[in-house]
């Protein structure tokens, strides 16, 4: 009875959850199928709005296919709750807020939908997107994910610090490493601001977004960390952008503990690596320009590549009424709907020829104008499977050799490249 | 009676070291309380003792962002669904554990502490599964309740409670021919309020503060408790504010203020029995 | 906490004996109870009274428990409904990646080396604290409530004033001048782990006080008595009294602070951000963690989770019998 009691009770719980497993449903007929959906939308103010204008738009002209929008954090923590709600059955069906790194994992879950099914969608993607679509594809030539829009990493500077420090606040030199050295120098010994740059040095897998990995795609003129199922870090150029970092760490240009706010936005860095996205949180507080990231030997601004920090959006299998999702989408991306994004978020739409699309609002906003510029060239992280424990493996090399130094950058990067090449092999 | 030895003075040092340690504990929470009363952030040592007057836009802020109201109202709910369950629920598996004899109980008992051990992480995902596709409670209280309905430190404090009751009671009960139930009713039962305030206290906290459940379980903001209103806030329009950081600190002190209202009003029967004569052994 | 059982059985046995059932009811009514009583217990009654509890832990706890150790014996990954995935056995293949990997053997060092700082710095604070709070008359509410409030909020609201005291020119290094550490307190390998250790003893310590609190209520005055009359300094009345009459409740207190400190997961991840330097203030849940939900790995953090069970439950037995020495 003691025994048995219990063995009972879990037997009946599994029972009960083993049963309420879907059938799956047939693939084509949910392709096919029209209805009301739900969607999530990141939490950024600016985003909700635009959002939630989008709904209204699609809801007043499609009273029997209405859609309900939830919005959901945008942080590290909304890939958690996605996942769960892949496993649990209950994603939405289009997630506004998908992160091309965690693409790899939420489709070995089972847990989307391949685009390429729907009519057309392979075309209307390469011709909205033009050619830097193809770094979105899956493994298998598919496209799981949508390229939505990008938010194209580069070099924020403080006018106010800089003039203080006595550097060029209109045009300053910050195209090549030794003048980005330079000028975090000067900012230091004048004692214009307490960091000349302020990464976060934290071992969160995704911080090597917004400190080696932009340099790494300007250096390396494009290059993924991982390609063809090896690593890139651990080459000459890898190494290069490494030593730089370590360079400012060590001569305290760039801190090494977590500041509990945003260092540019409070005036204590005087420089930042960022996107488009943060304007709108900087606002009236910092006098802001912006560069591209260097390059070793300095390039011209026109050529220089980085990271993209792309969102995208998702269909999740969950989804019942495949073909309004898929109609949504297409409305959500249009000319009209990427303008409107453009316009209230000031992020960049994934779409070719930006700044020709939009020759209005970058007319009224010629501060913008250089982020669609870059828009065009920017490098994307690579979709891969295991692409977290990639970057964290990477991150935990890099924090360890780079930011505390207790390990020389050679020794670190290789036994990182031997290890993601292993991870990358695995499927 | 405070056990001290004899008729030696009560001991200024000691209240030097009290008051010492009280400032220190306190000193956190005061920097909490000040900084959400700027308009500007002094993340300076000097922006401890600030010369400035203080402010309410902050907390402004926060009512304009996040429906304080509603948050308020879902996180009652919450804690008020664990509450009782582990009152009700907790009080009679307590009693059945210290006081009664029957096939199961060392095994349960066992369990009681085997809970206590396993960390909520390992169990997140299976649990959540459970929740919403087992039982489809994704977006409701029930849902959010289940997994803290009855606190196990609550079943073990009562159980010590019960234990250290006179067994005369109990005995004179059984001799007069009672029925177990008949003794838990009118017995046990209306001794217990002691123990019942201490484990409402220890309850009450763990589903008040609690973020990462709740926040898987509800996707509707006006279901989510205050913790998860206040942590989305945080995470991405406290940067917006004319001044992140007291934003941050005011929604601190919002969430703190009830559960540290209600230990000033229960605090004071905290000397009594319950506890501590349940670990007298 | 199992001299509290040993008291139970102690307590109730005589006392069940001397009630029990009449001496004159007849036979074969008499054969029956005890044939029930022998399968079900005395008191059948009590499981009645115990299943609801019963039932929410093994829904709750067990199941998913259960799951867990399932998993960590498979190739597992969590997949949507209705999507074909193979699982295999692997037996203990889980269990040999996660001891040899570096981060997770690091994550298991740090903790101990929190536990060992923080369970007996919480003991000896929280006894000391609650023996002074015992007598003093005056302000008795105010300091009460200053020692609990800390305990009460949630810790994501204290950890900004965490980070401002211990950053590099934060309050503290500002008070120590030249003596501040470098690198600085959370950026420190050697620091990192001691200084979340400390302020995770800020933080429990009202609880701790409060259980302290509670048994000191129930020492009797004699025994201080005697032994001031027989000389004894307060010091030595408060070593030779005090902690031995609380010895139960210190028992309760390590367990608790043992177990909640082997389960450490907010404080690293809001106050080190991701482990911290080199994984210096990892812990094994933060690890679990980024494995299983991060990495999408439920398989190897299954494991790192029932070996940390298994470590608690040892810790625990071994606590046990150096405390209750009797």
């Amino acid at each position: 009875m003691r025994r048995t009691f219990p063995a009972v009770l879990l037997t009946v719980t599994l029972a009960l959850t083993a049963g309420c497993g879907d059938s799956g449903g047939d693939a084509d007929k949910a392709n096919a199928a029209t209805g009301p959906i739900t969607v999530w939308l990141s939490n950024n103010k600016e985003e909700l709005a635009w959002g939630k204008a989008m709904v209204e738009a699609w809801n007043a002209q499609h009273a029997d296919q209405k859609i309900t929008a939830q919005e959901i954090p945008a942080g590290e923590t909304s890939e958690e709750v996605i996942g769960a709600a892949i496993t649990a059955g209950n994603a939405p069906c289009l997630i506004f807020n998908t992160a091309p790194a965690a693409v790899p994992q939420f489709q070995k879950q089972g847990g989307l939908v391949a685009l390429d099914s729907f009519d057309g969608a392979a075309q209307y993607i390469a011709d909205r997107t033009g050619d830097t679509a193809s770094q979105y594809k899956s493994p298998d030539g598919k496209f799981y994910q949508l390229p939505w829009k990008s938010n194209p990493v580069m070099i924020f500077y403080n006018k106010q610090i800089f003039a203080k420090a006595g550097l060029d606040a209109e045009k300053p030199a910050l195209s090549t490493y030794d003048e980005l050295l330079a000028a975090a120098r000067k900012i230091k010994s004048s004692r214009a601001a307490a960091a000349a740059i302020y990464p976060a040095p934290t071992s969160e897998f995704f911080q090597s977004w917004f400190d080696f990995y932009p340099l790494f795609a300007a250096a390396t003129d494009g290059k993924q960390l991982v390609q063809d199922g090896k690593a890139q870090f651990n080459s000459p150029e890898g190494r290069q952008v490494a030593e730089l970092w370590k360079t400012l760490y060590d001569e305290g240009l760039a801190p090494k503990e977590q500041y509990n706010g945003d260092a540019f936005g409070d005036g204590r860095s005087a420089m930042a690596i960022v996107g488009p996205w943060a304007i709108a949180v900087y606002g009236s507080k910092v006098k802001w320009g912006a560069v591209p990231v260097p390059t070793p030997t300095g390039r011209p601004a026109g050529q220089v590549k980085t990271f993209s920090d792309a969102k995208n959006v998702a269909m999740y299998s969950a989804c019942q009424n495949r073909a309004t999702a898929w109609a949504v989408l297409k409305f959500a991306t249009s000319k009209e709907q990427d303008g409107e994004l453009l316009n209230k978020t000031g992020q960049m739409p994934l779409r070719k020829d930006l700044a020709a699309a939009y020759p209005d609002y970058f007319s009224k906003n010629p501060a913008y104008q250089q982020f669609a510029d870059q828009a065009g060239r920017t490098v994307e992280v690579p979709n891969v499977p295991s692409s977290v424990a990639i970057w964290q493996a990477f991150r935990d090399a890099y924090s360890e050799s780079v930011i505390f130094g207790k390990k020389p950058v050679p020794d670190a990067f290789a036994a990182a490249a031997a290890k993601v090449d292993q991870l990358a092999a695995e499927s | 009676m405070p056990s001290t030895s004899g008729p030696r003075r009560p001991g200024l040092l000691r209240y030097a070291v009290l008051l010492a340690g009280a400032l220190v504990f306190l000193f956190p929470f005061y920097y909490m309380l000040i900084g959400s009363l700027q308009s500007e952030p002094d993340t300076s040592v000097a922006g401890a003792f600030p010369t400035s007057s203080p402010t309410l836009d902050n907390y402004a802020d926060i009512n304009s962002r996040v429906a304080l109201l509603r948050s308020l109202v879902n996180s009652g709910i919450f804690t008020g669904g664990v509450i009782l369950g582990t009152v009700v629920f907790g009080v009679l598996a307590g009693y059945a554990l210290a006081r009664l004899h029957f096939r199961g109980r060392g095994t349960l008992f066992a369990l009681v502490l085997l809970v206590q051990v396993i960390p909520f992480q390992l169990l997140l995902i299976p649990l959540y599964v459970l929740i919403v596709r087992g039982y489809g409670l994704a977006d409701s209280y029930l849902g959010m309740i289940l997994p803290f309905a009855i606190n196990t430190v609550a079943v073990f404090i009562f159980r010590q409670f019960f234990l250290q009751l006179p067994d005369d009671l109990f005995s004179a009960a059984r001799m007069d021919g009672a029925g177990e139930l008949r003794i838990l009713w009118s017995v046990a039962l209306p001794l217990v309020r002691p123990a019942l305030l201490t484990a409402v206290l220890l309850t009450f906290i763990g589903p008040w503060n609690e973020f990462l459940w709740p926040f898987l379980v509800t996707k509707q903001a006006d279901m989510q408790p205050l913790a998860v209103s206040l942590a989305n806030y945080i995470s991405n329009v406290a940067s917006r504010a004319a001044n992140p950081y007291g934003a941050i600190l005011a929604g601190a002190c919002v969430l703190a203020a009830p559960a540290v209202a209600l230990f000033v009003a229960f605090q004071r029967h905290f000397v009594s029995t319950d506890i501590g004569s349940g670990v007298k052994g | 906490m199992s001299t509290a059982h040993a008291g139970a059985a102690a307590t109730t046995g005589p006392g069940a004996r001397t009630g029990g059932t009449s001496p004159t009811v007849g036979g074969p009514l008499r054969a029956s109870r005890s044939r029930v009583a022998a399968a079900l217990g005395r008191h059948p009654v009590g499981m009645v009274l115990a299943a609801p509890y019963a039932v929410y832990v093994a829904v709750v706890f067990a199941y998913p428990f259960g799951f867990a150790v399932w998993m960590s014996f498979h190739d597992y990954f969590f997949a949507a409904p209705g999507a074909v995935v193979e699982r295999p056995f692997v037996g203990l293949a889980n269990y040999r990646a996660m001891l040899a990997d570096e981060g997770v053997r690091r994550a298991f060092g740090n903790i101990l080396v929190f536990l060992v700082i923080n369970v007996p710095l919480t003991v000896a604070l929280a006894l000391l604290l609650a023996a002074a709070l015992n007598g003093v008359v005056h302000a008795r509410a105010f300091l009460r409530v200053a020692f609990y409030v800390p305990y009460v909020t949630a810790s994501v609201a204290v950890v900004g004033v965490w980070l401002f005291l211990f950053s590099s020119n934060g309050m503290v290094n500002t008070m120590l001048g030249p003596l501040a550490p470098e690198p600085s307190w959370l950026v420190n390998e050697a620091l990192a782990m001691p200084v979340i250790a400390l302020f995770v003893v800020w933080k429990q310590l009202g609880f701790f006080i409060l259980l302290y609190l509670a048994a000191l209520q129930n020492v009797p005055k004699e025994l201080y008595e005697s032994a001031a009359v027989d000389g004894a300094s307060r010091w030595h009345q408060f070593w030779s009294v005090t902690v031995p009459a609380v010895r139960p409740a210190t028992a309760l207190v390590v367990i608790l602070a043992t177990i909640t400190g082997a389960n450490l997961f907010t404080e690293p991840y809001l106050l080190t951000g991701g482990g911290g330097p080199s994984g210096a203030s990892a812990s094994p849940v933060l690890v679990m963690y980024q494995r299983g939900i991060q990495q999408g790995q439920p398989d190897v953090a299954a494991a790192i989770g029932v070996l940390l069970v298994i470590g608690v439950l040892l810790i625990s037995a071994v606590n046990r019998r150096l405390i209750e020495r009797d």
